[in-house]
């Protein structure tokens, strides 16, 4: 078995004071609520608040997610909700799009419009609970326009909503892949971040590492990667949007992905808050202290969670949930002992939502602050993940910044390699993983769980609806403001879409409709996936 | 032309699926046993996939799924005999749940290969399933 870390250093069989020999309190790591934050953002840690302890929904129907949603909250979903947006939405293209409706409603929500936004949080309250959709970077300003336009329906002053519903561009290169090119993402990304600074909305955007690791990144690529987004999407708020850096760095959120390396991944996090503490005030030159807070959400890893015995994936849950709980975050979701099979299905939420709640509530790890600080291995992996983290964040700086080192392939490359080599390390049994290549039993004496499924025909349901509730529409209106988007999607990119965008959204245009229009304005073919022909009339 | 002696397999996700990991992973590793790749990549429609896989004369044609559209491996499946492509195999593999690997291989997908699956099954699988390669079109 390989004693090394996740990122391939060697690890000794105990640590000593010499192993963090030069460390000092003060400058390294500071009391819990001090810079660098290493120890965490406040000095009394959960004693004031447990974090956020929410499960992803996001399967067929809006109905079906407004019902999963209802019933998370009365299995002890906590303070926010989480839901995913489906395939088609990611792209984004509409569920009656030929192939959209193939798979409409499958791995998510499918959130085409305002209609299914008002039907997902039918009877769900927009405040008093975090609300967090994820999805694709293409699709981050229509959903933030849904909260706009639903805030606004309701009555509710936008400031009093709290959440996050928009993404990093570079998740179409490594997670949620959409169908627009870069340039798109990032220009419609950055319309979203500035209208939400601008305006001081309290929401927050994915810059997400979660979606790189789980994909078959090391640790120390991951923060190296996490930096490097955050430095190049956070300048160009600054430089080219002419933000100020303290009212910028309230935008980013971090979602962590925390695997089964116990120290490790603790280790990572702590070192994230340093990193991001360091480069708010030596980079940006942060005038608040707050600027040197990054708020750091954990998402339990999917990717661990085995095919194979998923019995086995309720203890791994348990042992990541620790392991974010001793790392210190605002919030955790969990991947769930079916992840490898479906969709949660009631059973395997309850028993996610359960794990977190036995994590806060009986071992004991809420009353601390950073518990392991202090102890020579983790402090000495902490420095250790940093440095190497520096490393490849170095790298990247060199080639130009984040966009620079994906349009080389220098991400991508250094993702797959290591992807192969984690693939091979269970292979070779140098990693091992309990029923996958230790303790295995046949499959027919594995044990069955609930499957969570989606038929063919649900998503030709939901097709359907979508072509009926189309044709109700106020069409004249919809034209007009297409209209407008677009002449305005024509103009300079730093020209800001949002506030065409949530008029288009009010009048009921659909996801499809609206990036299709942008797409057009900017030389694109209507649909990205050049099915269906643009069904308005533009000058 | 002389006739082609290494196996050829065309390697895709289907629909609008975005998960690719696992299909480079078992590209790399077909290639090293000296299999060759056709790698469409993501976003392939049963009808991409057929178009290349007559293209490029492939022996077998494996599909990577993580998303829960079978519906399109099925309708993949029904093209293929429309075109009388009954020469070629189509594998699968990912995160697919018991009840739908059964329905599958009822429907004529050859061999479901279920996560953490080893280079060694996969290759061997292939390998000794198409034995005699096509000769090449000259």
């Amino acid at each position: 078995m390989k004693r090394e870390t996740d990122y391939g250093h060697p690890i000794k069989t105990f640590y000593h004071p010499n192993d963090i020999e030069g460390l000092d309190y003060n400058r390294d790591l500071g009391d819990p609520g001090s810079y660098p934050y290493t120890r965490g953002y406040y000095p009394d840690g959960y004693r004031k608040r447990v974090w956020t302890q929410r499960m992803t929904a996001g399967l067929g129907s809006s109905r079906q997610t407004n019902e999963v949603l209802k019933r998370y909250r009365e299995m002890g979903q906590r303070g926010g909700m989480l839901v995913i947006c489906d395939r088609t939405n990611a792209m984004p293209i509409d569920p009656d799009h030929p192939i959209g409706r193939r798979e409409a409603g499958v791995l998510g929500w499918p959130g085409a419009s305002l209609f299914e936004f008002e039907q997902l949080m039918d009877d769900i309250p927009l405040t008093g609970q975090s609300i967090t959709l994820l999805g694709s970077c293409a699709m981050s300003s229509i959903r933030l326009a849904y909260i706009v336009a639903l805030a606004e329906k309701r009555g509710i002053h936008l400031k009093d909503v709290h959440g996050s519903v928009t993404e990093y561009p570079f998740c179409t290169t490594f997670g949620q892949t959409d169908a627009q090119p870069l340039d798109l993402d990032l220009k419609l990304w950055l319309d979203s971040s500035e209208y939400i600074v601008r305006n001081k909305i309290r929401m927050r955007s994915g810059i997400l590492s979660q979606h790189f690791q789980e994909s078959g990144g090391n640790n120390a690529q991951a923060l190296a990667v996490e930096m490097a987004m955050l430095k190049e999407l956070c300048s160009l708020l600054v430089h080219e949007r002419g933000l100020d850096f303290d009212d910028v760095a309230f935008l980013p959120y971090e979602l962590v992905s925390v695997g089964s390396r116990f120290f490790e991944e603790i280790a990572k996090i702590r070192a994230l808050r340093r990193m991001w503490a360091k480069m708010a005030k030596e980079i940006f030159k942060a005038k608040k202290e707050r600027s040197c807070h990054l708020l750091i959400s954990v998402h339990t890893s999917g990717r661990t969670m085995t095919y194979q015995q998923p019995l086995n994936n309720i203890a791994r849950c348990a042992i990541q949930t620790l392991a974010g709980a001793i790392a210190g975050c605002t919030a955790i979701d969990n991947a769930c002992l079916d992840n490898a099979h479906a969709e949660p299905s009631p059973l395997a939420a309850r028993m996610s939502l359960n794990t977190q709640h036995i994590v806060a509530d009986e071992t004991g790890v809420t009353d601390v602050a950073d518990p392991l600080a202090g102890s020579y291995f983790v402090e000495y992996l902490t420095n250790k993940v940093e440095e190497e983290a520096y490393q490849i964040w170095n790298e990247i700086e060199e080639m130009g910044g984040m966009i620079a080192a994906v349009e080389k392939g220098f991400v991508q490359k250094m993702l797959k390699e290591s992807a192969q080599e984690k693939h091979r390390e269970v292979e070779s049994g140098e990693r091992l993983i309990v029923g996958v290549n230790e303790l295995v039993i046949p499959p027919e004496e594995d044990y069955q769980i609930p499957i969570q499924e989606l038929k063919t025909s649900d998503s030709e349901d939901i097709a359907r609806r979508m072509e009926e509730w189309k044709k109700s529409r106020n069409m004249p209106l919809i034209n007009q403001k297409m209209a407008q988007l677009c002449v305005d999607a024509k103009k300079e990119d730093k020209y800001n879409l949002m506030p065409s965008i949530i008029e288009a959204v009010k009048a009921y245009a659909t996801a499809g409709e609206i990036m299709g229009v942008i797409r057009k304005a900017r030389g694109l073919s209507y649909d990205p996936l050049q099915a269906i022909d643009c069904p308005f009339d533009l000058q | 032309m002389g006739e082609r002696t290494a196996i050829r397999v065309l390697v895709t996700v289907i629909g609008l699926d975005g998960h690719s990991t696992g299909a480079e992973v078992v590209s790399r590793m077909l290639m090293d046993a000296g299999i060759e790749v056709v790698y469409l990549g993501i976003y392939q429609t049963p009808e991409m996939i057929i178009q290349a896989a007559i293209q490029e004369d492939v022996d077998v044609i494996g599909i990577s799924s993580h998303a829960s559209n079978y519906g399109q491996i099925v309708d993949l499946l029904e093209l293929l005999k429309k075109n009388h492509l009954n020469n070629i195999r189509v594998i699968c593999g990912g995160t697919i749940p018991n009840q739908q690997v059964q329905e599958l291989k009822e429907k004529g997908v050859s061999e479901v290969f279920l996560p953490q699956s080893t280079s060694t099954s996969i290759v061997n699988y292939i390998v000794s399933h198409v034995k005699k390669p096509k000769m090449l079109a000259t």
